[in-house]
């Protein structure tokens, strides 16, 4: 019997997230002759739903209903617990987006099937299966086994996976919304901008970050020289900008802006995967941490072990030569 | 109303850490522990709640060996009221859906009518422990809060999404929140709190005392398990320049203008 599996596709309401392309990609690749299938949660998204069955899905299960126009925790688990109930697939992969680590849990919970969170890789043997994922924030690889569980469900890195690149001619069935919108303990406000300037940094040809490893916000002056030095732009990690050093809107990572500059320099960043996967695509990377084991060597095109009050200074200067 | 934070002791994530002898996880035993970043803010969220007049009770909650009543030492000397702490050694190696069902069967008499727990724990870097609560509860739940404010039976919070983009939802209580970093800026306990922690209550239970087996929830009986902790591939790995700062500087200069065209 064809091992099924089921991705949770993403979208805005108008357009598909690459996740959803990237998840059926993997799941293509994840078992040989795989019924890979996609669900499709909102309302008058029809021409998702055959997007999807173009693009990777032999089967579409589309669920249309109002309480499903915008995302909300409740509807989805809803939903997702109802379509899970009927179709139980061998693997359910969902991305470990700002929605999916919002959702995974509940469903889990739900089910009673145990979740492996943030993976890369995926191999399924004989009913179990290994998941490759990172612990210590990107320093370690984590390989975590699920057995007897259906579905096996994990959540699912952006970007570890190319997209799905064949064609498919799926077909996609309509599937009428358990949910109501009296139902629903979790609504839909609205979609907000955070706090701005207009920094736009996805534009940015060059990025200068800084990181924990910068200190303090005095300090920054030094990334901010380079970067000047550099026409480029100004990034930080996480730590930065929960620090408040730097505005929300400089951060890179998965919870920042994904960013893809022709040269990124990254300054006392140890390359935490939060950080890595919003700016992996970039053309060329330079990497200065005093850490020779910081995982930001891992990806960095060229690397100093060093001290970036050291290091940065000099760049600046001998590019300004 | 009466709320409950969920922590957990961790390593302090700028240890140099070192993979265990079995291969499984980290050596702890030469690492310092503290309270998870992400909880701290959590617990903050919560006390400034109280300060606010909309809470009246903050619990701190933990389940982990001996040594993590240090975690609830310290969220006691912050500001919460008191503290229960889930110690069982049959929890060694238990999963996230185990650990919450420990935490559920912990909590399930308190009438609740808020938990906060941080995002994710800076070890195992699941995120999973507070939504699977809510899960079991029942309860909606919304995660990588960056904003909380109560009006009545209702909660709405800002959900961080990518690009700088915030979902705002209201939630109706009871419910879970998990929190992300940077929500708000967390206290340090003051010498007075301190003193005023040793008189606040811990309540240590173990499983038999929530009605649970290890058969079922220890770790023993994991779904999930850990196989393996190695260090990251390589790749490519980048090539590691040495000399002195203007040594490098100039041979970085080189790299950057043979591989980028953008000097």
């Amino acid at each position: 019997m064809a091992t099924t599996i089921l991705i949770l596709a993403e979208h805005d309401g108008s357009a598909l997230k690459d996740i959803s392309f990237e998840l059926l990609g993997m799941a293509d690749r994840v078992a040989e002759g795989a019924n890979v299938k996609a669900l499709l949660l909102g309302n008058g998204v029809d021409g998702l739903a055959s997007e999807l069955a173009a693009r990777g899905a032999s089967e579409v299960l589309y669920v249309e209903g109002s309480a499903l126009a915008e995302y909300t925790s409740d509807g989805y688990r809803k939903a997702i617990e109802a379509v899970l109930s009927e179709e139980s697939p061998h693997l359910f992969l969902i991305g470990n987006t700002p929605n999916g680590w919002d959702v995974a849990p509940l469903v889990s919970a739900r089910l009673g099937v145990p979740l492996a969170t943030g993976c890369s890789a995926v191999t399924l043997e004989n009913g179990s299966a290994l998941f490759h994922r990172k612990a210590f924030n990107g320093k370690f690889v984590h390989e975590v086994a699920v057995a007897d569980a259906r579905p096996l469900f994990a959540t699912i890195e952006k970007g570890a996976s190319a997209v799905f690149e064949g064609e498919t001619s799926g077909t996609v069935r309509k599937i009428e919304s358990p949910v109501q919108e009296s139902d629903l303990r979790s609504r839909f406000v609205e979609t907000k901008k955070g706090a701005s300037s207009g920094l736009d940094l996805t534009q940015a040809n060059v990025i200068v970050s800084g990181g924990r490893g910068v200190g303090d916000p005095e300090k920054f002056d030094v990334i901010r020289e380079l970067a000047e030095a550099l026409s480029g732009q100004v990034g930080a990690s996480r730590a930065v900008t929960d620090a408040g050093w730097l505005p929300h809107e400089h951060q890179i990572g998965s919870s920042g802006v994904t960013v893809s500059p022709k040269l990124y320099v990254a300054c006392g960043i140890s390359g935490a995967i939060q950080h890595v996967v919003g700016m992996k695509g970039s053309g060329y990377i330079v990497a200065i941490n005093k850490d020779a084991d910081a995982p930001i060597f891992g990806i960095a095109d060229v690397g100093v072990v060093g001290d970036l009050f050291e290091i940065v200074p000099a760049l600046t200067k001998a590019l300004k030569a | 109303m009466k709320s409950l934070v969920l922590v957990k002791y961790v390593p302090d994530s700028n240890s140099v850490f070192r993979i265990s002898s079995d291969g499984n996880w980290v050596d702890e035993s030469s690492l310092s522990f503290n309270v998870n970043e992400f909880d701290r803010y959590a617990l903050e969220e919560l006390l400034a709640l109280k300060d606010a007049g909309i809470v009246e009770e903050v619990i701190a909650l933990t389940v982990g060996p001996a040594a993590a009543s240090s975690a609830l030492r310290t969220c006691l000397a912050t500001g919460a009221d008191r503290a229960i702490h889930v110690k069982d050694e049959a929890l060694t190696g238990a999963d996230p859906l185990s650990l919450a069902r420990v935490i559920h069967a912990a909590i399930k008499d308190e009438e609740l009518s808020l938990i906060l727990a941080g995002l994710q724990a800076d070890d195992d870097n699941y995120t999973q422990v507070g939504g699977l609560v809510a899960g079991l509860l029942d309860w909606p739940c919304a995660s990588a809060a960056m904003s909380l404010s109560a009006d009545g039976d209702t909660l709405r919070v800002e959900r961080e999404l990518e690009n700088n983009e915030l979902q705002v939802v209201d939630l109706t209580l009871p419910a879970v929140v998990t929190v992300q970093t940077g929500i708000n800026k967390p206290r340090y306990a003051s010498l007075k709190g301190i003193m005023a922690a040793k008189k606040k209550p811990v309540a240590t239970i173990g499983l038999s005392d929530i009605g649970l087996d290890a058969a079922e929830v220890g770790g023993d009986a994991a779904k999930l398990r850990t196989v393996r902790l190695s260090q990251p591939p390589k790749g490519k790995g980048a090539e590691i320049l040495s000399g002195s700062a203007d040594e490098i500087a100039a041979a970085l200069v080189n790299r950057i203008r043979e591989n980028t065209g953008v000097i």
